[in-house]
């Protein structure tokens, strides 16, 4: 009622003004909503936190990115200074030595060091920083998470809509190898694939996305893909002679996004999940990452079942990490599922 | 139900054939095929390796290296383990029942605790067990498996034998070593204890089964029934303990299976191999029945909005009745579907589980041939890994076809 | 208040003020508003109204089937049985009402039953609780108040002295159940102990009376067809021979030639068991075949409520006289068809004083600021109108 009133003052608004109105109207209401989930608001709250210690502390504590050489002022050197002695605290390549008065000199102490004021988390088997590789990893996770996320939609939302408007043999083909990959282990696949090729950060990532993209997030979006299929607007942009990639890019694809972006969530947990497990047997060629540093200290003896509690700081504060960050992609998944699934809404 | 089950068949048959279709590719397109570690073998003379490429068929054009790979598969000629120098089919054989049984076991419980758990949150919505028990699904579901399996060894097997000064929980493995060898069985004596005692297990399942079946057909008096169960249920396990503890007659048609030196029993065997079982299928149990739970909460929600509900309650019947033979009955069809998506996970956490128990099932044969370059035997893992998650599938799908009437009755 | 004027008829149902309002994100919907109407013994009350004015919102509450963000805010809905000690005994503790000779009628919370004729209820008389002795003659009606009764007494009452058919008929039978075993759970649920044959016996009596084939008890729902799922449902309200029927929307997902004959079966069967009904519809033409009396509602309120030829031929408030214009009469004088101008309002927030007003033709500035009383106009004429037609 009141839209059709006001509507002839703004019928001269450019599209693109229309668009972005209603993308934020859209975007507001889904906060709403979302706000009212308390298990997605918590699971928001701990990725903000994640987010903030890996690309905001990290960062403070390193001096920001190294400048390029051929940059005028200060080329080649840290845009702030660090607070970290990146001899002592770099996570790959940190010095194992401690200053000793009584020497004057850098002397080698015990590995791995308990938590103390110099390292808050301790050190490693090889003396390098808990904390440090901490703040490393939590990069890492989002990097990589992101990045296969990212390749999951992309090819999730575009075989989704291609299954849902072509059908036949295509739709069969896709939904066919989706269950294959639903219904197939990761981690069985995951191992077996990285001994026949020396499987890295990236190619990982990679694999991983393409994996999700063609497994159940294209059943989901084909189903939602067909019900927009029959909406009277993509018939009229066919009758308005639009060929079947405009359609698929512009009428279908936009509004299958949203529901993909909740199945990025699900995507980001398994890929953050399935890496560190990954690198817990040691399996990927990895510089630094959670599962890698739970690698480390079983590899080197102290993750057994009697000194483990007594070497915890080698272990438990990636565990943590993996599972708290897992757990909060998960949970913000989940939200989003409340949002778009309106059945489950409370009211 | 027939038409409806001869169709998931022949979709499970071609899932399969183009599953295996795509392992075969994601092979060759792998750079460096891996029988070249085998053929590049430098004490090898020119004419023995051309020979050897000819033997394994690697100078055959691809489609009739895929034909034959095919045909290899049907007929279980899976190849020799490096590693081994064994047929791959005999390790597998020997692994798989060990890994079903972790398996089953846990994925029951597991299905199960979910199931019950969903129901109840779902029914209490917003309550204190909603918050409570989302948080611990959501936990246990997204834990780093590792460390959960490290930690509740810590505290099973460590501690609790420190407050309690028994030996509770062992920390790992099949079975118990000391034990084994005060009784000669032979190399591959274990799996003929543990043969025996799927056997009987799965024997007590399928009368379980059959028995409840049977009593619910025929005898229709609550009280009478309730009698009859509880009596043959009670008959059957002191029947199978007593073969077990008393009868020796398993011993005598088999040689290597003699008491030695009447210090440990067969029984005394197959409840050591049961006891290392405790903690994985713990770990196993508690990753995946989050999934279950969280699952039948959403299902369960869906399901008390609909009008058969609201009318079960009008009918007068007691919250439990409604809540539990008409809400939960109907939620559970979208589970019971869904419950595929978990049967990969729980694959996956039982891949996990058993290396760091040290189980040697198929997980940890997949590990470990992967780490020793043995690719036969992981190819061979890896498949029949997909095998067995299609064939838990179709019994998920005669699960779904029996438990609605709209599908047994098409 | 309304018990008196029918001193010799004997009460079923009594609704007194009855507020119930939803929850929602936007704000609360006031779905059902002070309503009151009062059903006797072997009546049939329609009740009707545009669809969102309330009509399956006072259904539901009085069965206490309410969702989760439902919000009971007053009233009472008391329902009559002829008196009987034993069963008395089950309510000590609750709110009951006690009428007898006509017009005497004493409310309370019941506080011993001392002898087959004597109770001892607690009222408040003049701001002050009170124990009073009441005598009962063995003719008497004995109302609990169905607001206030716990869930294991209340589970009593729903389907053995109140049931209900379904709106949505197709989906009140669960899937997984055969239709047979719904109807007998029901059964068995209130008179336990029966042989298994007799209920089937009992099934098959329920089926042959709506027709349907008796071989169909052992069939799935899915089996069923539509038509034959009405009548399964309504076998099944009919299965404790219960005391009032409510039937909501009973026929409206079938075709016209069905409904008009399940609606006359049902007329032959409540006539022939002496129930009561409620008849919910949006159809007055249903309304009017099946019903004694007529409920008018109006965005949550109850407008008018009089006897079926009084509220076609004399109608009190203008939302009934227009409710009938817009409606053809089946057997009147012709007419011209009169659409209602405006929409119904948006019960978050209604007009203040009369709901009715913006839409009414004869809305003054008192009907914008009072709401107008729910009060007798007639004899068994009840109406909320500042300016009633007649």
């Amino acid at each position: 009622m009141a839209t059709a009133t006001t509507a002839p003052q703004r019928q001269f608004d450019p599209i693109w003004r229309v668009r972005a109105r209603l993308l934020r109207r859209g975007a507001l209401e889904s906060w709403a909503m979302f706000r009212e989930s308390k298990i997605g608001l918590t699971g928001l709250a701990v990725i903000a936190i994640f987010f903030v210690a890996g690309f905001v502390i990290h960062p403070v504590l390193w001096g920001g990115p190294t400048l390029p050489e051929w940059f005028p002022i200060a080329g080649g050197q840290k845009l702030w200074a660090p607070l970290w002695d990146g001899k002592i605290y770099d996570p790959i390549l940190g010095r194992p030595l401690v200053w000793s008065e009584e020497h004057e000199t850098y002397i080698f102490t015990d590995f791995p060091a308990p938590p103390s004021l110099r390292h808050w988390l301790g050190t490693d088997p090889y003396g390098r920083d808990i904390l440090s590789q901490i703040l490393h990893g939590i990069q890492a996770a989002f990097v990589l998470g992101i990045f296969a996320a990212l390749i999951t939609v992309f090819i999730g939302t575009t075989i989704g809509a291609i299954a849902a408007y072509y059908g036949g043999f295509v739709d069969t083909f896709f939904m066919r190898l989706a269950d294959i990959i639903l219904l197939f282990p990761l981690i069985a696949f995951l191992i077996v694939l990285s001994g026949l090729m020396q499987m890295d950060f990236w190619s990982l990532a990679i694999v991983l996305g393409i994996y999700g993209g063609f497994g159940s997030i294209t059943i989901v979006l084909k189903s939602q893909a067909l019900a927009i299929k029959v909406k009277p607007y993509i018939e009229a942009a066919r009758v308005a002679g639009g060929g079947h990639g405009h359609i698929i890019f512009r009428h279908i694809i936009p509004n299958i996004l949203p529901l993909s972006f909740l199945y990025m969530m699900f995507t980001v947990t398994s890929a953050i999940f399935s890496e560190a497990v990954l690198s817990f047997f040691g399996l990927v060629d990895i510089k630094m990452s959670w599962g890698l540093m739970i690698n480390i200290t079983r590899d080197a003896g102290y993750l057994g079942a009697t000194n483990m509690m007594q070497f915890w700081w080698l272990w438990m504060p990636a565990g943590l990490c993996i599972t708290f960050l897992c757990a909060a992609f998960y949970l913000v998944g989940r939200g989003l599922d409340e949002i778009v699934n309106p059945r489950l809404r409370a009211r | 139900m027939r038409r409806y089950l001869f169709k998931r068949l022949v979709q499970i048959v071609v899932t399969l054939y183009l599953y295996l279709t795509l392992v075969f590719f994601i092979l060759q397109a792998m750079p460096g095929d891996y029988s070249q570690i085998y053929i590049d073998n430098p004490q090898l003379t020119r004419e023995a390796r051309e020979q050897l490429i000819r033997d394994l068929g690697l100078d055959k054009p691809i489609e009739e290296q895929y034909f034959t790979y095919l045909r290899n598969f049907v007929i279980g000629q899976w190849g020799m383990s490096f590693a081994h120098g064994r047929p791959v089919w005999d390790i597998i054989v020997e692994r798989f029942p060990r890994t079903a049984l972790l398996f089953i076991t846990a994925t029951l419980i597991a299905f199960y605790l979910g199931f019950l758990l969903g129901k109840l949150i779902a029914w209490r919505r917003g309550r204190m067990i909603e918050y409570t028990s989302t948080v611990v699904g959501i936990t246990f579901y997204t834990a780093f498996t590792p460390m959960l399996a490290l930690l509740l060894v810590w505290i099973f097997a460590i501690q609790l034998t420190d407050w309690t000064g028994l030996k509770l929980f062992p920390i790992a493995n099949f079975l118990d070593m000391d034990k084994w060898q005060l009784v000669n069985l032979g190399p591959h004596g274990s799996n003929v204890i543990f043969g025996y005692m799927l056997a009987t297990l799965g024997a007590l399942a399928a009368f379980i089964f059959a028995y409840w079946w049977l009593c619910h057909r025929f005898i229709h008096r609550p009280g009478v029934r309730f009698g009859a169960l509880l009596g043959g249920y009670a008959a059957v396990f002191l029947l199978a303990g007593y073969l077990w503890v008393a009868v020796e007659p398993l011993a005598q048609c088999w040689p290597a299976f003699q008491k030695y030196g009447g210090r440990i029993c067969n029984w005394q065997l197959a409840v050591d191999i049961l006891h290392h079982m405790i903690l994985p299928v713990t770990v196993v149990t508690l990753i995946s029945f989050g999934g279950t739970m969280l699952l039948m909460r959403n299902s369960m929600l869906e399901t008390i909005r609909e009008d058969y509900i609201m009318a079960a309650k009008a009918k007068g019947l007691s919250e439990k009745t409604v809540r539990d033979d008409h809400a939960a009955r109907n939620a559970l069809l979208p589970v019971v579907t869904s419950f595929v998506l978990s049967l990969a996970l729980a694959i996956d956490g039982g891949i996990i589980t058993e290396t760091l128990f040290s189980w040697p099932g198929m997980g940890l044969t997949l590990l470990n041939s992967v780490q020793e370059q043995d690719f036969p035997l992981a190819i061979a893992a890896l498949v029949f890994t997909g095998v067995f998650a299609l064939i838990a599938h179709l019994v998920a799908d005669i699960l779904y076809a029996y438990l609605d009437p709209r599908i047994r009755y098409e | 208040m309304t018990i008196a004027t029918a001193a010799h008829k004997a009460p079923m149902l009594e609704v007194q003020d009855l507020t119930m309002h939803y929850f929602t994100r936007k704000g609360e919907v006031k779905a059902v508003d002070d309503v009151t109407f009062t059903l006797y013994k072997g009546e049939a009350l329609g009740l009707v109204g545009e669809s969102g004015c309330g009509k399956t919102s006072i259904a539901i509450t009085l069965l206490r089937l309410l969702p989760e963000n439902a919000l009971f805010k007053k009233g009472h809905v008391f329902f009559y049985r002829p008196y009987d000690p034993q069963k008395a005994q089950r309510y000590i503790g609750f709110p009951v009402k006690i009428v007898q000779n006509g017009n005497e009628a004493y409310t309370g919370r019941l506080r011993e039953v001392r002898s087959d004729a004597q109770l001892l209820l607690q009222a408040r008389t003049n701001g002050r609780f009170q124990e009073i002795p009441v005598q009962v003659d063995p003719k008497a009606h004995f109302g609990v108040d169905l607001i206030a009764l716990d869930e294991p007494r209340l589970q009593e009452i729903r389907w053995k002295g109140i049931s209900m058919i379904f709106q949505a008929a197709m989906n009140a039978l669960n899937p997984v159940y055969k239709v047979g075993d719904q109807i007998a759970e029901a059964i068995n649920t209130h008179t336990p102990g029966q042989p298994p044959d007799q209920v089937r016996e009992k099934i098959a009596q329920l089926f042959q009376l709506v027709g349907i084939d008796p071989a169909m008890i052992d069939r799935y729902p899915h089996e069923y067809s539509g038509g034959m799922k009405q009548r399964a449902i309504i076998a099944m309200a009919l299965s404790c021979d219960p005391d009032l029927i409510i039937a909501d929307e009973p026929t409206t997902a079938l075709d016209v030639i069905v409904q008009d004959k399940i609606l006359r079966e049902m007329r032959v069967i409540q006539k022939k068991l002496n129930m009561s009904m409620i008849y919910i519809s949006h159809d007055i033409a249903v309304i009017a075949e099946v019903s004694d009396k007529i409920g008018v509602m109006y965005a949550g309120k109850m407008v008018e409520v009089a006897r079926c030829e009084t509220i076609f031929q004399r109608p009190v408030h203008p939302y009934t006289k227009a409710l009938m214009s817009a409606f053809p009469s089946i057997k009147g004088e012709r007419r011209k068809l009169e659409s209602m101008p405006g929409e119904p309002p948006d019960l978050i927030k209604p007009p203040l004083g009369c709901r009715f007003h913006p839409r009414c033709p004869y809305a003054t500035e008192q009907c914008a600021k009072e709401d107008p009383a729910f009060k007798p106009q007639h004899e068994e004429h009840f109406a909320a109108c500042w300016h009633p037609l007649s």
